[in-house]
């Protein structure tokens, strides 16, 4: 396996209390593999991401317990200094949001370079050219000419491009992509998905998709993982899921998708609103909104049982969810 | 009995471009919406979809008076509404209200969520007397699906979807007869975007609302249109029944719009045929000659950079009925289906059940 997560555990403490944003979450992502981790604000996803990366601001933050092996090393063991020599070389991170992410006051090509300086020790020069290679190779026209232009002067899809640039400029093993079309219009998010899945197969890396689009995992994702108050609580190759979802809101996400046949009905809706970090239900954090909870479920924390070889749901009625 | 609640002629909205700080002189200005016609009818609703900065949300403010027209007209039950100013204006202002998209910034955070939804009636006396108010605010909570002890909260302290149901609340407040609702759920969470499009499919009913229902989420707009328009760079480049526009589209930006939308089904991932467009949007201040879609359309020839396409039936449909037969602003037009038929029902009937139950 390329990437581990293993009973990872964050939380963030603030004035008003701890806020338990990931409580033991577990993932894996081998070469070439795509992971969609699928959730809605607040399930986790995004702080699971940061702290594979190392980005977490600590404090607030702070990882409780767990284990991140990247390549076989536990990074959580590592001092920062080999931490940085690791992250943008060989897992990078492309953001929702290029026009926050990219420094506004530098050129992009001084940013895409930046890159070959720092962990290649590049001079400035073979820097630029392989920039202006890098700005080719994600398709913007005139990449020679635009070089030297600031992230303002680009529309949003480019600039998504140019982080996808930036992301893949070393040659990662493994890329974590976070909500990176959501800000983009879907004619734009067409094409960035679909040059992040070519340079995808191109390089054989592993991809972490994190998103809240079920239909952007469809189109692209091998597994998905669904997050739901800071745990895993489905986990399956893409294909079964949309076929016969073993955990109840995974259901009722793919129920609430407006459907033909559901024109002029009301949509199914699942009822309540995601718990609040600091202060989340006792046994399944779903319970409270679950159509299927039972006594148990308002006790007992469900593990992820396994469903077969491939497929995990923390659900105590699995089965009956699985069969309808 | 169709009866136009709303019709919209040539409506345009340019903002100039000036240059110079004494002597200003315009250089050119932003077409952010070029000559747009639509009606809607009574009691139904009109999705307007489109991408980013082609003109939709303009054309909502221009229906609410946020925005004054630059030429064209509006016209509210037969009368043109858009000179109004004055008292005139605001007796139409009542009937016409609008649902905003970020229910974060769309909310005073200093004013309690009763100040805000009955800040209509101090506008518009006339709507509720002083001592019914509020508990015309609480009915108003009421009939959203909140509950009716919150006036005196804070919007801080609800969630999103609450917030949204909130602004709903308010548009509610003076008894609208059309409701323009502007991305109304694309701030919100899926589970939750489910609920308030059911809310405002609900009150539709119960009060007999007209909606113009504007997104970029295809799938949301279809669920909740009876007719659809799409936009592209401040015009209406197709329009008709849902039907029509998704399962019979002729205008080439449709059918790349609708092949772009992920399915959310792996199945299609191999049977599916994407339309890649090439390129980004163009910017309004420089609106290609002709057809303004010709930069990034795939089947452009020089009569494309000529001739500006109609808003009209094609001319190789109009003695064909049926639903290719519909306005799209294309020379050539041709009927393509790009999204897969969905198979019906058989599949999983199992949550159909679940989803009424």
């Amino acid at each position: 396996m390329l990437l581990e997560v293993r009973d990872l555990h964050v939380e963030f403490v603030t004035r008003d209390g701890v806020a338990k944003a990931v409580n033991g979450v577990s993932y894996a992502v081998g070469e070439g593999e795509t992971l969609a981790v699928l959730g809605e604000s607040g399930s986790g996803k995004s702080v699971t991401a940061q702290a594979v990366m190392g980005i977490l601001d600590t404090p607030p933050g702070r990882i409780g317990a767990g284990e991140i092996l990247f390549q076989g090393r536990d990074l959580l063991k590592l001092k920062e200094e080999e931490r940085r020599r690791i992250r943008g070389a060989r897992m990078a991170m492309i953001f929702q949001d290029a026009l926050s992410a990219l420094n506004p006051v530098l050129s992009v090509g001084d940013q895409l370079g930046e890159m070959f300086v720092v962990h290649r020790g590049m001079s400035k020069k073979d820097a630029r050219a392989r920039a202006v290679e890098l700005m080719d190779r994600v398709r913007i026209p005139g990449a020679a000419q635009r070089v030297r232009d600031y992230p303002h002067q680009f529309s949003g899809g480019m600039r998504q491009r140019i982080m996808i640039a930036m992301a893949l400029a070393l040659e990662p093993a493994l890329v974590i992509a976070d909500e990176p079309t959501t800000a983009l219009d879907v004619t734009v998010q067409a094409q960035v998905m679909d040059l992040l899945a070519e340079l995808q197969r191109e390089f054989h890396m592993g991809l972490i998709l994190i998103t809240h689009d079920l239909g952007v995992v469809a189109d692209v994702a091998d597994r998905i993982a669904v997050m739901y108050a800071g745990r895993i609580v489905e986990s399956a190759p893409v294909h079964d899921i949309y076929k016969a979802p073993a955990h109840p809101y995974t259901r009722g996400l793919l129920d609430s998708i407006p459907r033909l046949d559901q024109k002029g009905q009301e949509l199914y809706a699942i009822k309540g609103l995601p718990p609040n970090l600091m202060n989340i239900p006792p046994g399944c954090a779903f319970n409270p909104r679950c159509p299927m909870a039972q006594d148990v479920c308002r006790t007992d924390e469900p593990p992820l049982y396994e469903v077969d070889r491939h497929r995990g749901s923390a659900c105590h009625f699995w089965r009956d969810c699985v069969n309808g | 009995m169709v009866e136009a609640i709303i019709e919209v002629d040539g409506l345009v909205k340019h903002y100039p471009l000036t240059q110079g700080v004494l002597f200003k002189k315009q250089v050119g200005a932003v077409k952010a919406v070029d000559g747009v016609d639509f009606v809607l009818n009574k009691g139904e609703t009109l999705g307007i979809v489109g991408e980013s900065g082609c003109g939709k949300s303009t054309v909502a403010r221009m229906l609410v008076h946020l925005e004054r027209p630059t030429a064209g007209l509006i016209k509210y039950k037969g009368e043109d509404i858009t000179g109004l100013s004055g008292r005139a204006l605001k007796a139409v202002r009542r009937n016409i209200q609008m649902v905003f998209q970020d229910p974060y910034t769309s909310l005073n955070p200093r004013m309690t969520v009763g100040d805000i939804i009955g800040e209509p009636y101090e506008i518009h006396p006339e709507a509720a007397p002083r001592g019914d108010r509020r508990r015309r605010v609480q009915d108003l909570l009421d009939v959203v699906g909140l509950n009716p002890e919150y006036v005196n909260r804070y919007p801080h302290q609800f969630s999103g979807g609450q917030r949204q149901r909130i602004g709903i609340a308010r548009g509610l407040a003076l008894r609208p007869e059309v409701i323009v609702a502007d991305e109304p759920v694309s701030a919100l969470d899926v589970s939750v975007q489910a609920q308030v499009i059911n809310l405002l499919a609900r009150l539709q009913k119960d009060f007999d609302l007209s909606y113009v229902f504007i997104a970029h989420d295809l799938s949301i707009v279809r669920h909740i249109s009876d007719r659809v328009g799409v936009m592209y760079l401040g015009r209406i480049v197709e329009t008709g029944r849902d039907e029509e526009i998704y399962d019979h589209p002729t205008h080439p930006y449709t059918q790349a719009l609708l092949s772009a939308v992920p399915v959310p089904d792996p199945e299609a991932r191999e049977h599916r045929e994407r339309i890649i467009l090439s390129g980004d949007v163009p910017s309004p201040t420089n609106v290609p000659s002709g057809c303004r879609f010709r930069t990034r359309c795939w089947k452009a020839r020089e009569r494309c950079a000529l001739e500006v396409p109609l808003l009209a039936v094609p001319a190789v449909f109009r003695h064909v009925p049926g639903p290719a037969a519909h306005d799209s602003a294309c020379h050539f037009a041709e009927e393509t289906r790009v999204v897969p038929p969905e198979e019906p029902a058989g599949e999983a009937p199992d949550d159909l059940d679940e989803g009424g139950a």
